[in-house]
Order: structure tokens, then C-alpha cells, then sequence
């Protein structure tokens, strides 16, 4: 299992689409600094079969006013949770 | 969960064109640098990164050196693993006739058990 | 990397020969036979027909790919054009003592090989 990374908004940035194209079924995702808008309810959809296995960061989405505007399917990590989900995968791919 | 494949060393994704930036130059360089010293190298072109593969590019409009003559050096580097999303190449209405090295063609599949079967992936 | 960056002079019968600091010409444009023999006489080399073979294969190589190459695409490249007997690199180190794909490349008038150490 890999965890891949975009730090890119789905809005503005076509990055998310090599995201999913270099996912596996079993890959997870987490949004970290503009990508975090991506768990924004209005953006989500662009990661539909995802669930569970999306993640965002707090601290970029707290910075960004961002943390109760969230979609519920997306899962909420601090940066310790984000360690953990290192730890978990096997490598990491950043998509920026 | 599915085994890692042994595919080789290192994956660089390019994602970037010719001229436009230095990002397909600086992922050419790692690729060169790690090859030199003896790892397995697999390139995989991306996104817009299938343009650096298109035949007959020249210089820049500054007569800048683009990065052809680099890919066409790969094979003296023993870099033979040349990947190619091939969403990548049909949105922008290319075939593989388009290129100018031999290349495999990914489908989104393919792609990802690639990214699984690396040890190590950079992304450029 | 080519540098612009001028160290010294190498001079030969009242021509003046821009050398950066790690000893490669300035100018790629300058080099002849001529300047690879005063270079190599620098280092301490007398430069016989099997070096000059391969300073050949070195200036055909950077014509069709403008880099110069590491030690290990070198000794590819050698034995394509030489045969498996010179496509070694214990030949290589032989006739360019120390690091064989940078004295080459020096000797050349190629820049410094950009994917070695």
C-alpha cells in the first residue's frame, strides 16, 4: 500500500488526476496544504471511490478556515496521524 | 495484499514538456545520476510530461538545447524502461507512431502497479 | 557543467587558451589536437593513438547526445566503437589515470561530465 500526497487543489490543478491514475485499490490519499480543499463537499466528488481511504490534514485545513467546512467521508489527520500513515504505507508519492 | 514487483530501482515520473520549465530536465539528471551509478532506472511519462517524447523537436526560440539528445542518450545509460500513460498520450490526440523512442504504453492499471512495483519514486 | 569562469591560460605557440578552475576549456569551440596534447602534457600524459581513440569516441558522443558522458555510459560507448576488448574500464583508467570519464572529457574539450561525482 502506498500513500500518495497532493498538495494541490482539485479546482485549480489538474494534479489530482495523476494522483488516481497512479493509485492502486488498496493506496490511500492524503490532501495536505491547497489540496486540502479538495475534502471541501462541493470538491470531494472529484475522488469519488476514495472512501475511506482519503485523508486530510488539520493543521492546512484549521490554517485555511477550512476544518468544519470538511466533507464527512473524508478522514481528519494531525500531522502525528500523518507520521502514522508514513509508518503504514510503504513509500509515499508526492503529487504537486 | 498484492506482492511488490520487482521492476528495478527507481521510478522517475515525468510530467513536464520540453522548454517550457526546468522540471523535465532536473527528473532527465536524477534519472542520468542514479543510472550512472549502477541502479535500474524506469522513466514513466505523464500528463503533459508525453510531450517531451514527440519526434523532430528542436532548439528553443533562444536557441536553447531542449532535452532530446538527452532522452536519445538513455540507452547509453542502460535506461530501457520507458513508460507512457497512455491516457496522457490520446488526450492530446498522440499514438505512439508520434514518438521518438520505442516506449510501452500504460493503462491506468498497468500504471499503478508500476508505482507499487518501484522501490523508490520520484515525481518531477 | 561548462563553466565561463576563467582560471588561467594555457598557452601554445602565442595562442591563449581560456582553462576554467577544474582544468576544462572555457571556450569547447577552441579545442584542437594541439590543446589536448598541452593538456595532457600537464598531467603527465603522452598521448599515443589508443588515447586518441577514445578522445574520438568522447567528441562523437557529445556531437549526438551535447553532454559528456559518466564513466559507465564512457565504457559503453568505447566498446560500441572500439570492441568489447577497449569497452572496459580498467583500459579506461589505464590511459586516464584518477577518473577516467572527467581526464577524458578534459582532454576532449568537452565539458565536465554532469552524472559523475
Amino acid at each position: 500500500m502506498l500513500l500518495h500526497i497532493v498538495n494541490r487543489s482539485p479546482a485549480t490543478s489538474r494534479v489530482y488526476l495523476q494522483a488516481l491514475a497512479g493509485m492502486s485499490p488498496e493506496d490511500r490519499l492524503l490532501l495536505i496544504e491547497d489540496g486540502v480543499q479538495g475534502a471541501l463537499p462541493q470538491l470531494v466528488p472529484y475522488y469519488a471511490g476514495l472512501e475511506g481511504r482519503l485523508f486530510a490534514l488539520r493543521e492546512d485545513l484549521a490554517s485555511r478556515g477550512l476544518l468544519g467546512h470538511c466533507d464527512a467521508s473524508v478522514q481528519v489527520v494531525d500531522v502525528d496521524g500523518f507520521v502514522i500513515l508514513t509508518e503504514e504505507a510503504e513509500r509515499t508519492v508526492s503529487w504537486y | 495484499m498484492q506482492e511488490p514487483h520487482d521492476d528495478g530501482d527507481l521510478l522517475v515520473i515525468l510530467r513536464h514538456g520540453p522548454h517550457g520549465s526546468s522540471w523535465l530536465k532536473e527528473g532527465l539528471d536524477a534519472a542520468l545520476v542514479a543510472a550512472a551509478f549502477g541502479r535500474r532506472v524506469s522513466l514513466l511519462f505523464m500528463g503533459e510530461g508525453v510531450t517531451a517524447l514527440i519526434a523532430d523537436q528542436q532548439v528553443g526560440a533562444l536557441g536553447q538545447k531542449g532535452t532530446a539528445a538527452t532522452l536519445e542518450m538513455l540507452e547509453m545509460y542502460d535506461i530501457e524502461t520507458l513508460l507512457v500513460e497512455a491516457q496522457g498520450l490520446s488526450r492530446l490526440g498522440l499514438s505512439r507512431d508520434d514518438l521518438m523512442l520505442e516506449v510501452e504504453c500504460l493503462s491506468p492499471v498497468a500504471l499503478a502497479r508500476v508505482l507499487s512495483g518501484h522501490r523508490l519514486v520520484l515525481t518531477f | 557543467m561548462a563553466t565561463t569562469e576563467i582560471y588561467r591560460y594555457l598557452s601554445i605557440a602565442s595562442q591563449q587558451y581560456a582553462i576554467d578552475p577544474e582544468g576544462y576549456l572555457v571556450n569547447i569551440t577552441e579545442w584542437s589536437p594541439e590543446v589536448a596534447k598541452a593538456m595532457a602534457s600537464e598531467d603527465g600524459i603522452v598521448l599515443t593513438p589508443e588515447h586518441w581513440e577514445i578522445l574520438e569516441v568522447l567528441r562523437d558522443f557529445y556531437a549526438r547526445y551535447e553532454m559528456a558522458p559518466a564513466m559507465r555510459p564512457l565504457v559503453k560507448a568505447v566498446g560500441q566503437a572500439l570492441g568489447p576488448e577497449k569497452g572496459r574500464s580498467i583500459h579506461l583508467m589505464r590511459l586516464f589515470p584518477g577518473s577516467p570519464a572527467k581526464v577524458a572529457a578534459r582532454l576532449a574539450g568537452l565539458p565536465k561530465p554532469t552524472h559523475c561525482l
